[in-house]
C-alpha cells in the first residue's frame, strides 16, 4: 500500500507539472494581451513599456521563462507576483483559501447528507411515487445553471434584496475566526446553491448504481441466507454501489477546493474562485496560473485518498 | 486616454453591461469627461429627454448633510492608487479624494477648471502665462499639509518631485507626453527636469520648449500634478515597480487610505487587494486651504468600498438598500430597473467617451477617401445605438470631439459637420453607392480582391456592433473576414500593432484625459504619434494637412483660438472620414434612495466622494 501511495504521489508530481507546462503554453500560444501593456495602460511610450516588460521578466525567452517559472514553484514554492497588485501570488492564494474552505466543506456534507440519502430510498422505493417525485426535483436541481439559481435564491431570500428576506446575501461572507455565528449564516445560502445540483447528481448517481447492485447474485445470495433487508442494503448494496459515488465526490471536493468561481462571484464570496475569475479577466498570469496549480494539486491529492479510500470500501480491492 | 469602468463581472450571469475602455480607448459604453479651461460646450446639450433627478448637471453641492458612512460596491478592483501611476477611472474616484492636484473640475462641470492645490489659474493676463506661452508660473496654497505620517506643509518642490518621478521607470505614469514640451520631461528617468524651478515653497514654474501652455495647464488637472514627499516616496520608487501607493501613501486631500499613522502602510488595512478599500478623514486636511471657487465639503465620514461581485446583483442591492452607490458601470438589466422603478436613483451622465470604427487609412481599399466616405454613410449608427443600450445611454456620433470638450460645439455639436456621408444615422446606401462610384468602382459595389479584415472584441454588445458594420460592407460589395478576440487582445495584438494591417476595428473608444480637445484628437488621428505597438492611431491616420493643424492647435495659446482650431482639426478628419463615428456616450451611475450623490460631468459621471452625502 506505501509503495502504491508514493508511487501516485511520484506521478501526481509528474502530472502538476504537465498541467503548468500546458497552462504557460496556453497563455502564450493563443493571443492574450501583453501583460506590460495592460499595466503601463494605453497612453505609455514604448520605452515604458520595454521596461516594464523587463520588470516582468517577459524579455525572456518562453522557455527562460517557464524554466523561471518551474524552478521558482518547485524549488522555492514561489508562485511569483501579481502583475497588477505586486503581491506574492501564494499570499493572495492563502488569504483566500479560507473562504473556499469554508464553502466547499459545508456544500460537501449539505449534499453528502441530502444526496445519498435521497438516492437509496429513490432505489429501494424505486417506481414509487416518492422515487418519481424525488427523482423529478433530482433532475430539475441538475438543469439549473448554479448561477441562475445563486441569483434566484438572493432574489428570494437575500436579506437586503429578496422578497422573503430571511438570509444573508452577497457580500456579507465573513471569516469563521471573526464571527462564527455570521460566517454559518452567510454560507447558507451558497452551500444551499452549491448542495442543491450536487445533491441531486449524486442522489440520481447513487440509485442508478443501487439498483444495479441490488440485482446481482450475492444480494440475492444474501438474501436467501436470511439477512435483514436493512443489512442487505446498507451492507451489501449500498457499500459497493457508493464507490462510483466516492470517485466523483473525490473530483468535486478537488474542483470546488481550486475555486467555486460562479458561487463565489455572485455572492461575493473572496475565495479562490473569484481570484482566478478576476484574474483571467485581467490577463494575471501568474495568479492563474498559482490557482490552476493549487486546484490541479487538489483534485490530484483527492483522487490519491479516494483511490486509498476504495481499499477500506470495497473488499475486493488490493493494492500492490 | 484613460481606462474605461468596464462591465465584466455582469458577463458571467449573461447581462451585457455597458463600459468603455480607457485611456483613450473604449469599447462598450461608459462616461467620462474632463476638461480644461474656457469651455463653451455643455455637456447637458443632449437630445436624449431626461428624467427629472437624472441629469447631474444641475446637482446641489453645498448644504447637504454631514456624516456618515457611504458604502461603495465595484465588481472591478482599483489599479493603481499611485497618483503617479494612475490612469483608471475607479483609480481617480480614489485619487481625487485623497490628493490635491493643482487643478481640479468641479463635479457638475466637464470644461471649468478651477485651482486647487494652486491658488490661482494661470492666464496671460494675471502673469501666469508668459513668455509667448512658453512659461507658466503657478502658486501653490501655503498652509496644506500631507497626511500621518509625514504630516509636514506641502511645497512646491513636492510637486516638482511627483512630476518628475512619473518619468521614473519604476513609475512610468502614461501621461507624461502631456508634459513633453517641459524642458528636460522627453528625457527625463526620474530625476529633476531642466525646465520646472522652485524659486520658493509655494512657487513652481514650468519653462516649455513650444508654447503649449493650454495643453500643460490642463494635464496639471491630471492626478500626477499632487504633490509626494520625496523623503518619503524616493525609497519605495527604488522598486520595480515602485511601492508607493501600493504599500504605503500618503494624502494631501480630505480622505485617505485607512493606514498606520506612523508608517503610512495601508496595504491589508486601508485596501486589501480585489476586497475591500477604506477612506476614512484626512487629520491634517484643512478646508480653509481652497481659496477658489472649488472647495471640496467632504460630507462623509468614511468610503468603505466592497470590490468583486456580480453586477447583476450589486445593482439590486444599491438601490434596494441604504447608504450605498455603485462605482462601476450598472448590468443593463439593473439600468432597466432602476429607470424604471427607482428613476430618482439614477443619473446618465453625458460626455462620457465615444465609439467609432477604425479604419486603415494607409492599407487595402479603405485608403482611398471615398471609400471610407461610402463606408460611413452605409453605417447605420441608429442600429448602434439600440445596441448600446438606447438612446439613455448613447447617442450618434457625428464627429470626433465629443459633448463636454471644449471644441464640440465648435465642430457642429449633435448633428456634427454637414457633410453628405454623415446626415442620415440609419445609413444611406445611395449616397453610400456614389462614393464607391468616385471611387472608381462604376456599379457603387467593391468589385476589387481584397478580403476586408475586420477585428472586434468579443464581450458584451461588440459583437452585435461589429455584425452592423459587417452588413454595411457586404452592402457596398465587400468580401470580409471577422475576428472576435478579448477586448485586451484587440488592442494589444491587432489594432494596436500597424504592421498588422487590420482593416477595420469597429468596437474601439476613446475617453479625454482633460478638456483640452488634443486627448481626444492627437493620439488618436496624428501621424507621427504612430508607434509599432500599443498605438492608438488604430487607423494609421497620417494625413499631413491634418498633422500641421494639430501642431497649429496645440501651439495656440489663446483657449478660444485653440478650440476654435481643435474644432476645425475635427472638421477635417470628418471630411476625411478617417474613421467612422458610432455614438457619444452617457455613463449610467445608480445611488440608494438615502444617498445624495455627485457625479463627477469631467469624469464620465464617477462619484465624487468629496461632494457626496448622506440624506
Amino acid at each position: 500500500m506505501a509503495r502504491y501511495i508514493i508511487r501516485r504521489i511520484l506521478w501526481g508530481i509528474v502530472l502538476l507539472i504537465l498541467v503548468s507546462a500546458l497552462t504557460f503554453v496556453i497563455f502564450v500560444v493563443f493571443p492574450t494581451a501583453n501583460p506590460a501593456q495592460l499595466r503601463a495602460g494605453r497612453n505609455a511610450s514604448p520605452a515604458i513599456i520595454r521596461h516594464i516588460t523587463v520588470e516582468l521578466g517577459l524579455n525572456h525567452s518562453i522557455f527562460v521563462q517557464f524554466w523561471d517559472y518551474m524552478k521558482g514553484i518547485f524549488f522555492h514554492f514561489n508562485f511569483g507576483y501579481s502583475y497588477y497588485s505586486q503581491q506574492p501570488v501564494l499570499t493572495l492564494i492563502a488569504d483566500r483559501l479560507p473562504a473556499t474552505l469554508s464553502l466547499t466543506i459545508g456544500a460537501v456534507i449539505l449534499w453528502v447528507v441530502a444526496g445519498i440519502p435521497i438516492g437509496i430510498i429513490s432505489a429501494i422505493k424505486r417506481g414509487t411515487f416518492l422515487d418519481r417525485t424525488a427523482m423529478g426535483v433530482a433532475l430539475t436541481f441538475v438543469s439549473m445553471p448554479v448561477f441562475w439559481l445563486a441569483l434566484l435564491l438572493l432574489y428570494f431570500f437575500a436579506s437586503d434584496i429578496g422578497k422573503f428576506p430571511l438570509l444573508p446575501g452577497a457580500n456579507s461572507y465573513v471569516g469563521l475566526t471573526a464571527d462564527p455565528g455570521k460566517w454559518f449564516t452567510s454560507l447558507i445560502l451558497p452551500w444551499l446553491v452549491l448542495a442543491a445540483t450536487q445533491a441531486a447528481i449524486y442522489s440520481r448517481l447513487l440509485r442508478g448504481n443501487l439498483l444495479e447492485v441490488m440485482g446481482e447474485d450475492y444480494i440475492r445470495t444474501a438474501r436467501a441466507k436470511g439477512l435483514s433487508e436493512r443489512r442487505v442494503i446498507w451492507h451489501h448494496g449500498v457499500r459497493s454501489a457508493i464507490t462510483p459515488v466516492v470517485t466523483v465526490l473525490g473530483l468535486d471536493i478537488g474542483g470546488l477546493l481550486g475555486g467555486a468561481v460562479l458561487t463565489e462571484t455572485v455572492f461575493e464570496i473572496h475565495g479562490i474562485g473569484l481570484l482566478n475569475f478576476n484574474a483571467i479577466n485581467e490577463s494575471d498570469f501568474p495568479i492563474v496560473q498559482g490557482t490552476v496549480l493549487l486546484a490541479a494539486m487538489f483534485i490530484i491529492v483527492m483522487n490519491i485518498v479516494v483511490d486509498v479510500g476504495y481499499a477500506y470500501l470495497d473488499p475486493r480491492v488490493k493494492y500492490s | 486616454m484613460r481606462k474605461y469602468r468596464a462591465a465584466i463581472v455582469g458577463a458571467i450571469v449573461g447581462v451585457l453591461a455597458l463600459g468603455v475602455t480607457a485611456c483613450g480607448s473604449s469599447s462598450s459604453s461608459s462616461s467620462t469627461s474632463k476638461s480644461g479651461g474656457g469651455s463653451t460646450s455643455t455637456p447637458s446639450a443632449q437630445s436624449v429627454p431626461l428624467k427629472s433627478g437624472e441629469n447631474p448637471v444641475g446637482q446641489s453641492l453645498y448644504g447637504n448633510k454631514k456624516g456618515g458612512t457611504l458604502t461603495v460596491y465595484s465588481s472591478e478592483d482599483f489599479e493603481h492608487l499611485d497618483p503617479g501611476e494612475s490612469y483608471f477611472e475607479l483609480d481617480y474616484a480614489v485619487d481625487y479624494a485623497t490628493q490635491r492636484p493643482l487643478f481640479s473640475y468641479p463635479p457638475n462641470s466637464a470644461s471649468q477648471l478651477l485651482p486647487d492645490l494652486a491658488t490661482a489659474l494661470p492666464t496671460t493676463a494675471n502673469g501666469g502665462i508668459t513668455n509667448g506661452g512658453k512659461t507658466i508660473t503657478v502658486h501653490i496654497q501655503p498652509n496644506v499639509k500631507f497626511s500621518p505620517p509625514v504630516s509636514r506643509v506641502v511645497t512646491s518642490k513636492d510637486v516638482a518631485f511627483a512630476l518628475e518621478r512619473g518619468d521614473n521607470p519604476n513609475v512610468a505614469n502614461p501621461y507624461m507626453t502631456y508634459f513633453a514640451s517641459v524642458i528636460g520631461a522627453a528625457t527625463g528617468k526620474g530625476g529633476p527636469w531642466a525646465g520646472i524651478s522652485t524659486p520658493n515653497n509655494t512657487t513652481i514654474v514650468f519653462h516649455l520648449n513650444k508654447p503649449q501652455a493650454q495643453v500643460v495647464i490642463g494635464a496639471l488637472s491630471l492626478p500626477i500634478t499632487s504633490p509626494v514627499p520625496k523623503e518619503f516616496a524616493a525609497p519605495m520608487d527604488k522598486h520595480a515597480p515602485t511601492t508607493y501607493g501600493s504599500t504605503a501613501i500618503v494624502a494631501t486631500g480630505p480622505y485617505m487610505l485607512e493606514s498606520n499613522p506612523k508608517t503610512g502602510v495601508f496595504a491589508g488595512l486601508g485596501y486589501q487587494t480585489g476586497k475591500s478599500a477604506t477612506l476614512v478623514r484626512n487629520p491634517n486636511w484643512d478646508a480653509s486651504t481652497y481659496t477658489s471657487a472649488y472647495k471640496p465639503p467632504a460630507y462623509l465620514d468614511r468610503i468603505n468600498v466592497e470590490i468583486g461581485g456580480d453586477a447583476s446583483v450589486i445593482g439590486p442591492q444599491v438601490l434596494k438598500g441604504s447608504d450605498s452607490v455603485q462605482l462601476d458601470t450598472p448590468a443593463n438589466s439593473v439600468v432597466k430597473l432602476a429607470y424604471e422603478k427607482y428613476p430618482s436613483q439614477i443619473t446618465f451622465t453625458p460626455g462620457s467617451g465615444d465609439h467609432y470604427i477604425a479604419l486603415d487609412n494607409q492599407h487595402g481599399p479603405f485608403a482611398n477617401v471615398n471609400v471610407r466616405r461610402a463606408a460611413w454613410a452605409a453605417e447605420d449608427r441608429a442600429a448602434i445605438i439600440k445596441e448600446r443600450g438606447g438612446s439613455l445611454t448613447a447617442a450618434p456620433a457625428t464627429h470626433f470631439i465629443y459633448p463636454g470638450n471644449d471644441g464640440y460645439a465648435q465642430s457642429g455639436g449633435a448633428a456634427g459637420p454637414q457633410v453628405p456621408w454623415n446626415t442620415d444615422v440609419n445609413g444611406n446606401l445611395a449616397v453610400a453607392e456614389k462614393y464607391m462610384k468616385a471611387a472608381g468602382y462604376p456599379s457603387g459595389k467593391y468589385t476589387g480582391n481584397a478580403v476586408i479584415q475586420i477585428v472586434g472584441a468579443n464581450n458584451g454588445n461588440s459583437p452585435a456592433i461589429v455584425q452592423i458594420f459587417n452588413s454595411a460592407l457586404t452592402s457596398l460589395g465587400f468580401k470580409t473576414h471577422v475576428s472576435l478576440v478579448d477586448q485586451s487582445v484587440m488592442y494589444s495584438k491587432y489594432c494596436g500593432v500597424p504592421k498588422q494591417e487590420i482593416d477595420a476595428c469597429p468596437t474601439v473608444g476613446w475617453i479625454r484625459d482633460f478638456a483640452n480637445p488634443l486627448t481626444t484628437l492627437y493620439v488618436t488621428f496624428y501621424g507621427p504619434a504612430i508607434v509599432p505597438t500599443n498605438n492608438s492611431n488604430w487607423g494609421q491616420v497620417n494625413n499631413p494637412q491634418i498633422n500641421a493643424a494639430m501642431v497649429a492647435a496645440e501651439n495656440t495659446v489663446d483657449q478660444t483660438a485653440a478650440t476654435q482650431a481643435w474644432a476645425n482639426v475635427d472638421k477635417m478628419l470628418v471630411n476625411q472620414a478617417v474613421a467612422i463615428p458610432e455614438d457619444f456616450d452617457n455613463q449610467a451611475n445608480i445611488e440608494s434612495g438615502n444617498v445624495d450623490g455627485i457625479n463627477d460631468l469631467w469624469d464620465t459621471g464617477s462619484w465624487d466622494f468629496m461632494f457626496t452625502s448622506l440624506k
